[in-house]
């Protein structure tokens, strides 16, 4: 695309090749910025327009100022929501890489356990949450440990795959070169099996939200599930969004963390 | 094709470990799974009353079974509402997706346009939604349906634009130079390609939309397993809820399972002629 449009600069002036190319480069970014606010306006403009009730759709503009408004609420809400996520997607991590890592040390765990772990996988593990309730209370437990069970099956079944899928070649050559099976582990294995447990942990960490949220609804007396289904049942609307936006925060800045975290095991690794 | 490529990996996954033990490492592969699965049952069925805890609590396997076979008709009957929303949610949800994911490959500056955004729905709890659907569409079928479709379409929509857009260059180009129409090229190349790529999305979608009625039930809790399993927990009927909670997963393997099988039929009969792998 660069290379199409800077020869006809050559022949207007270089000002406007620069801004053409700027342009193109910009747009990855301005186009679905620029979408998502469309989307924003349309909304705005169809609520004002047909004068919806704020119970049926709040406007956006609304939304944000109910969200300024009841941020310090919001705000002790989500310290306990975020919390039992980030707590929840620790747990997960370590009984997921640790169960990962027995299964690819040992091919007995492995064809033992595996196929058990997939087939939970197509279960409706959601349908669970009740009975969470009944086995840990109502109080923080149960939704941490509901959160976990959700959000580790997807970092054991990538991790496990990670782990198996070391090229065979590199394990030759390090067993050639007379590398004990522990160094062979963290030397090649887990280098290689990154990728993998990174993409399930990027699952996780939106699970990990979930679970806390449908186990709000089911028990809380504080968190953003409770706060939502409180909103609901006094119909507000509003209120409910702005719990949303507060969601989307914390489930962005989970995501984010793991992205980062990402970045810096994949540069340590190279490095 | 795709049979000998499988071959191929399973030739070297198997080659370096077991050696002449494969015959023995593939019943070992073949059993040990289901009798792990069946010594925790038995370790249920023994351990749950000699732990003394209450029948509020925890129920051996059994207790469970019992439980299915007494109520089965009011279960079979609740069972029917979940299974019918699952199912319609999923149609809706795979329609949605599919088209929604094909206009987003239709065009590079629509894909840039729209796919972080899907991107970015993919990542906020969703599930956080399932009230605001009852303020707008009440409490019966059309929430909790418009709510499964809501959750269930995302993935699909992704990997269906995903699939789409990568089709090898090679062969798009050997399309052009052969002056295949977009359409033809469309029928005959980017869509076999893409095939694997819907089905891994409609595998999620299918679990997907079984979870979406099941949160929709607890919320609405007018009907289905869904709310049993709420109702009968609340009451500390732990033996009931686990015998809806085994229904739903037999709702949610079936579905998964009839996916499968629809995958084997149209991988078969569409599959891309060439691994995409050849082209390179």
């Amino acid at each position: 695309m660069a290379d199409a449009t800077i020869p006809g600069a050559a022949t207007g002036s270089a000002a406007s090749g620069r801004a053409a190319w700027l342009v193109n480069a910009a747009l990855p970014w301005i186009l679905p910025i620029g979408t998502a606010a469309c989307v924003l306006a349309v909304w705005e403009a169809v609520v004002r327009i047909w004068s919806i009730p704020a119970v049926n759709l709040p406007a956006p503009t609304a939304i944000a100022t109910n969200f300024v408004k009841t941020f310090g609420t919001l705000a002790y809400h989500a310290q306990y929501t975020g919390a039992e996520a980030v707590g929840a997607l620790f747990i997960a991590i370590a009984v997921g890489t640790v169960l990962a890592g027995i299964m690819s040390a040992s091919p007995f765990m492995r064809d033992m356990l595996q196929p058990n772990i997939v087939a939970f996988q197509l279960v409706p593990k959601v349908a669970l949450a009740p009975l969470f309730v009944i086995w840990l209370g109502i109080g923080s437990e149960s939704r941490l440990f509901f959160a976990t069970f959700l959000s580790f099956f997807p970092i054991v079944v990538s991790t496990t795959a990670g782990l198996q899928q070391t090229d065979p070649t590199a394990i030759r050559l390090c067993r050639s070169l007379t590398a004990t099976s522990g160094q062979i582990f963290f030397q090649v294995r887990v280098p290689f099996a990154l990728p993998y447990f990174f993409n399930g942990l990027k699952i996780s960490a939106t699970m990990c939200v979930i679970g806390v949220v449908i186990a709000e609804f089911i028990s809380a007396q504080a968190g953003l599930g409770f706060y939502i289904l409180l909103a609901s049942s006094r119909a507000e609307t509003t209120a409910i969004f702005a719990a949303l936006v507060m969601l989307c925060v914390i489930g962005l800045a989970i995501f984010g963390a793991v992205i980062l975290a990402e970045r810096v095991a994949r540069r340590w690794y190279s490095g | 094709m795709s049979i000998a490529a499988a071959d191929k990996t399973t030739a070297t996954e198997t080659v370096p470990r077991a050696g002449r033990r494969w015959r023995l490492g593939g019943l070992r592969r073949l059993i040990l799974a289901p009798l792990f699965f069946l010594a925790v049952m038995v370790a249920l069925e023994i351990g749950v009353p000699l732990s003394g805890v209450s029948s509020m609590t925890m129920v051996p396997p059994s207790a469970v079974i019992e439980a299915l076979q007494q109520h089965y008709a009011i279960l079979l009957q609740q069972a029917v509402p979940t299974l019918k929303e699952v199912v319609m949610g999923f149609a809706l949800a795979s329609l949605l997706g599919i088209v929604l994911g094909a206009a987003i490959a239709s065009s590079e500056r629509v894909r840039q346009a729209l796919y972080p955004n899907m991107v970015f729905f993919q990542v906020i709890p969703k599930i956080a939604l399932a009230p605001l659907f009852i303020v707008w569409l009440g409490v019966g079928t059309p929430s909790r349906l418009a709510f499964a479709v809501f959750i269930a379409f995302f993935p699909i929509a992704v990997s269906t634009a995903t699939g789409l857009s990568s089709t090898s260059r090679d062969a798009l180009r050997l399309c052009r130079s052969l002056t295949a129409s977009p359409w033809q090229t469309f029928l005959a190349v980017r869509f076999p390609y893409a095939v694997p790529y819907i089905f891994a999305g409609l595998k999620v979608g299918v679990t997907m939309s079984v979870i979406g009625i099941v949160v929709g039930e607890f919320v609405t809790a007018q009907a289905g397993l869904g709310y049993i399993v709420m109702f009968t927990s609340s009451a500390a009927e732990t033996a009931l809820a686990l015998s809806a909670i085994l229904l739903l997963c037999g709702i949610g393997v079936g579905l998964f399972l009839l996916v499968s099988l629809a995958e084997f039929v149209v991988v078969r009969r569409l599959g891309a002629p060439i691994p995409a792998g050849e082209f390179a």
